[in-house]
């Protein structure tokens, strides 16, 4: 589905992505993982063509991002990181879950019922349909995510790209998200990317795992992966590794560097 | 004949007032009222040019008020400063050029307050129908693309994965705010136009907790503002302009009792 051929990004003078390449199926759920500066977030935002590559390419269906975007050709939905988002606007849960249902004179005008009927299983799905009325800047951290993940579903996307979704919510949820992520790709057959820092969680649910410093370090199964030598080279020395066995053999369940 | 100059600076204050708290909400909601104050100086420099030259007309301080929005929306974009540094340099400049340009000019004094304070008392009745057009230039730009400026203030790149050219819409909305506060400093004058930038939606946001009730306030509220200024001007016998803000700020004020948490 998604083909990425020696992507390099500058900033500046500065690579932030050095000849990255990766593949995505269709279907699959794959983290990237990686420290803050990594690089992450600008490989989601070139996925969807909001970064231009200072070289190579991405191809997502044979397309390239911009014309996917402009030409519609696949449905993408986008959880952005939560400080980037403006919370403080006078919207209702169901407005900010309806908000990418574009109209034109849409001032004054009602949503259809079948977007409300829609908008209401996906806030049924994410746990926080009773708040359905509520505003926005009403709900918790945790909440407000939760309504983020239902707008993004309500678009029926065939593409799901995450930028850390499960910033501010209760472990409690974090496990029940995950879940509902892992259901939606086995029964949806949903392609989701998902920008983390929860290594732990991510082994158990996902398929893939990308680890990225700049540069990509690795890119398997969450089996697959040589986590000692990953952590070594993505989160550098003296970062201790918690263990825990769960669906592999050796899978952290998280890192702690020695200050 | 009084009745005829106060109806018809109501009516002018009205038709500019509505266009006004709808975008109001966006330069609010966007944390970007200090554009707003940049823009109305930047007419300064064009209306001084029309004073100098004797030329009562909005096309100077229009091509200064589009300059300047274009230049702070590429400045910020493509230019890496912070909005904030560019429109103090716009603000500066225009208001220095402007007052060099009157100092030259036999009309300084005159021409300055009027500019300042503006005079909704001397509309026109030619006026109306510019400040008809203007009144559905600004309210049908905001109401034919609510969806896609609520999208963009909500989180900008979520708006460009939906395929909204955001650019385009970002200078779009700074040129057509540009042309009403250039028709709305005739009527109340540079330094009373950013109080209709900025009160409208503040009022909103007291009284009402929805986007739709905060437009809606603030249109209501602008329009009681703009109706009892002029009227207790004409009884006070005080500029109208600032009669207007001066009971628009005390309606914030009050509306404080109203605010819902």
């Amino acid at each position: 589905m998604i083909n990425i051929k020696d992507l390099t990004i500058k900033k500046g003078n500065k690579i932030v992505l050095d000849n990255i390449n990766m593949s995505v199926e269709k279907g699959e759920f794959v983290a990237i993982v990686g420290p803050n500066g990594a690089g992450k977030t600008t490989l989601i935002k070139a996925i969807l063509g909001l970064e231009k590559p200072f070289s190579g390419e991405i191809k997502i269906n044979g397309y390239k991002p911009d014309d996917i975007i402009s030409n519609k050709i696949l449905k993408i939905s986008y959880l952005p990181q939560k400080a980037i988002v403006n919370w403080d606007m006078p919207l209702k849960v169901i407005d900010v879950v309806l908000i990418e249902h574009l109209r034109f004179f849409g001032l004054f005008r009602r949503y259809p019922k079948e977007k409300l009927k829609k908008a209401e299983y996906w806030l049924k799905v994410f746990g926080i349909e009773d708040r359905m009325n509520s505003y926005i800047k009403d709900l918790s951290g945790g909440q407000q995510q939760r309504v983020s993940l239902a707008r993004c579903m309500v678009k029926e996307p065939d593409l799901l790209i995450l930028d850390e979704p499960n910033t501010a919510v209760d472990a409690v949820y974090n496990f029940k998200m995950y879940e509902t992520l892992r259901r939606l790709t086995d029964e949806k057959n949903l392609t989701i990317i998902m920008v983390s820092h929860d290594i732990g969680a991510v082994t158990t649910y996902v398929d893939k795992i990308m680890c990225l410093n700049v540069r990509l370090y690795c890119h398997g199964s969450p089996s697959s992966i040589d986590y000692s030598e990953m952590i070594k080279n993505v989160y550098g020395e003296g970062v201790e590794i918690l263990m825990h066995g769960r669906q592999c053999k050796n899978c952290p369940v998280g890192v702690n560097k020695d200050d | 004949m009084i009745e005829s100059l106060i109806l018809k600076a109501i009516i002018a204050g009205i038709l500019v007032s509505i266009p006004l708290s709808f975008m109001s909400y966006f330069v609010v909601m966007r944390k970007m009222t200090f554009s707003g104050v940049g823009i109305a100086h930047s007419a300064f420099g064009g209306i001084a040019i029309g004073v100098m030259l004797g030329i009562n007309s909005f096309l100077f301080p229009v091509i200064f008020c589009l300059f300047a929005s274009l230049f702070i929306g590429f400045m910020f974009k493509k230019g890496g400063f912070s909005e904030d540094s560019i429109i103090d340099v716009i603000f500066v400049f225009s208001m220095a050029f402007g007052i060099f340009i009157l100092s030259i000019s036999k009309e300084y004094y005159a021409g300055i307050m009027g500019i300042l304070f503006g005079d909704i008392l001397a509309v026109a009745s030619s006026d109306l129908w510019a400040v008809f057009f203007v009144f559905l230039i600004g309210s049908g730009f905001v109401w034919f693309f609510f969806d896609h400026l609520n999208l963009i203030t909500y989180n900008e790149e979520l708006a460009k994965i939906n395929g909204i050219k955001t650019d385009i819409l970002y200078y779009t909305f700074w040129a057509v705010l540009s042309v009403v506060i250039v028709f709305s400093i005739k009527l109340i004058g540079i330094i009373l136009v950013n109080a209709f930038l900025v009160l409208p939606t503040l009022v909103g946001l007291n009284i009402s907790k929805n986007y739709k009730g905060v437009l809606a306030v603030g249109v209501v509220s602008s329009i009681i503002s703009i109706v009892a200024g002029v009227y207790l001007s004409y009884l006070l016998n005080t500029p109208a302009g600032a009669t207007i803000v001066l009971f628009f700020v005390a309606l914030w004020i009050l509306s404080f009792a109203f605010k819902r948490h």
